[in-house]
């Protein structure tokens, strides 16, 4: 488990990184609550637009591995490609569930109205995922770290606003609503709004089942990519 | 490895190579950009498949990249390939790590290997603090932490001061020493001629010549070496000292025309009047080859002529 060591390591070692990784999640817990919209307060709602940032940030570490040669080095030490990414996505993940957890129970400890906190963190975990795996699947598609970053943003910015997590899809004229199941953001949505007014545990289930396929299908693409 | 094809699209970037390393040599591998030693690199270890032919690493031709065997290789690449964010320790410990030491052993081995490279001192800095050259040798060190048996090294004094290159050629005949066999490739022929014990010669994809250091000049032995400085090199009659019979190669590099001749043809004076009836000579002056002349004469090249690396 060098690489997962070492990953963590590399993550909390950049002082941008250490701002970004604990300033943030804890910054949403003091938001307000909108009204009548979004359904929970405004930093959970961010949240997820938060997470995909977070996601592409630490993936690039990845990235920066192949460009700078490292991942070379590695390929021809006893390491295979499968263990090395899956210490650093395993890595990855640790860190946005630290995040995740500390945005719910600082906010039920802070006393937000989150309804019911652990699925909430159900939610978030299966969100991460999938941010996780289209994050990993979008830097096999660049060469350069910083376009990657920005073309991601442009990315994070279309499922933001077409995913229904800065503006309701239910304002969205019908063929815009359609497109908008597409993306992952509106799984997110669609499960807080489940935390808030469901009932149905099943519904709750798909949604996270949702979220899971995204994790799956981008998992394979960012994967079966070598990064040589 | 033998008979070893590697093509990237129409390109040829190994044409049936050829090459044995024994065990305790230092082999250096001489060849201009594009030559394909870094494919050789690729290929021999595993990095990239190859489309015909075999590879046989520590006596192992089927299936050679074994996890055992990856254990017993090193790779000083060409890219300075640490972490910026971790202290030279750091550094070391990660790829130690990855090599399977854990414990005490990785903890000797990450301080030998910084005190072998001339850096326990900085043991606890990060990267960015480095000069060129001390980037050079925690890159070099980060592949001896497990005491591989073959290291191959790639280009690894690339843009570095004269004394951190004497270090680093000093580290690599006492790596030798202690029974490590590497190929060491370069452009430098100077490094080459100090430090290799046999001398193989690449250019095009192809496998030229490879010998030891003598060998390889006295392969070249019947040929003499022509230096003239001249007022002007562009009236030079290029063609016409070409086609003299025994001319083998002319150069011409700022003022100065070297012509590679068959030795004791006579050409000497032929060449002098020739350039005479075109420009004023200011200077001529014979020598005996080198490695250069060997590589000048098997490939019709300078060393460090430019291309891409294939």
């Amino acid at each position: 488990m060098t690489v997962f060591r070492f990953v963590f390591l590399r993550s909390f070692r950049n002082t941008t990184n250490l701002i970004f990784l604990t300033l943030f999640p804890l910054v949403c817990i003091f938001m307000p609550q909108g009204d009548p919209w979004p359904v929970l307060p405004y930093g959970y709602q961010l949240f997820g637009v938060f997470l995909l940032f977070v996601s592409i940030r630490l993936a690039s570490y990845i990235q920066v591995d192949r460009m700078s040669g490292v991942v070379k080095r590695l390929s021809i030490a006893p390491l295979s490609h499968a263990s090395y990414l899956s210490q650093h996505l395993l890595a990855y993940l640790l860190i946005i569930m630290l995040q995740c957890v500390i945005l719910v129970y600082g906010g039920v400890l802070y006393g937000q109205p989150l309804i019911q906190p652990f699925l909430l963190l159900i939610l978030y975990i299966s969100y991460s995922l999938a941010a996780l795996a289209i994050a990993l699947a979008w830097i096999t598609l660049f060469r350069n770290k910083e376009l990657a970053f920005f073309g991601f943003m442009s990315f994070v910015f279309l499922v933001s606003v077409l995913g229904g997590i800065i503006v309701p899809v239910s304002m969205f004229p019908e063929w815009l609503a359609r497109i908008a199941v597409l993306f992952p953001t509106y799984w997110l949505a669609e499960g807080q709004l489940w935390i808030v007014y469901g009932n149905e545990l099943g519904d709750f289930l798909f949604v996270n089942v949702v979220l899971w396929l995204y994790a799956l299908v981008f998992m394979i693409i960012g994967s079966t990519r070598k990064l040589r | 490895m033998q008979g070893v094809v590697k093509r990237y699209g129409n390109a040829v970037a190994l044409d049936y190579v050829d090459l044995a390393i024994y065990e305790g040599e230092i082999v250096g591998l001489l060849g201009p950009n594009g030559a394909g030693k870094t494919t050789l690199i690729q290929t021999m270890t595993g990095m990239v498949p190859i489309e015909r032919g075999t590879i046989k690493l520590f006596g192992q031709s089927n299936n050679p990249f074994t996890h055992a065997n990856k254990e017993k290789l090193g790779l000083v690449t060409q890219e300075i390939t640490v972490y910026d964010e971790l202290t030279a320790k750091e550094n070391l410990q990660f790829f130690a790590g990855v090599y399977g030491l854990k414990g005490s052993e990785r903890k000797e081995r990450v301080q030998e290997a910084l005190a072998f490279v001339g850096l326990a001192e900085y043991a606890d800095k990060v990267p960015t603090k480095f000069s060129g050259g001390m980037k050079r040798r925690l890159n070099i060190a980060c592949a001896l932490t497990h005491r591989p048996k073959l290291l191959i090294m790639d280009e690894p004094t690339v843009g570095i001061d004269p004394q951190s290159r004497n270090h680093i050629l000093e580290s690599v005949k006492k790596l030798q020493e202690q029974g490590t066999t590497i190929l060491y490739t370069t452009h430098y022929m100077e490094e080459v001629q100090e430090i290799a014990s046999r001398v193989v010669i690449m250019d095009q994809g192809q496998m030229i010549k490879g010998g030891t250091v003598d060998q390889l000049i006295q392969s070249i032995q019947h040929e003499e070496r022509i230096h003239i400085d001249v007022a002007d090199t562009s009236l030079l009659p290029v063609e016409q000292l070409q086609s003299i019979a025994g001319v083998m190669h002319v150069d011409v590099a700022g003022t100065r025309v070297t012509v590679i001749s068959t030795a004791g043809s006579g050409n000497v004076d032929r060449i002098l009047s020739l350039v005479k009836e075109y420009t004023g000579v200011l200077g001529i002056q014979t020598e005996n080859p080198d490695l250069e002349d060997v590589f000048l004469t098997l490939t019709g090249k300078q060393l460090r002529d430019g291309g891409g690396e294939a």
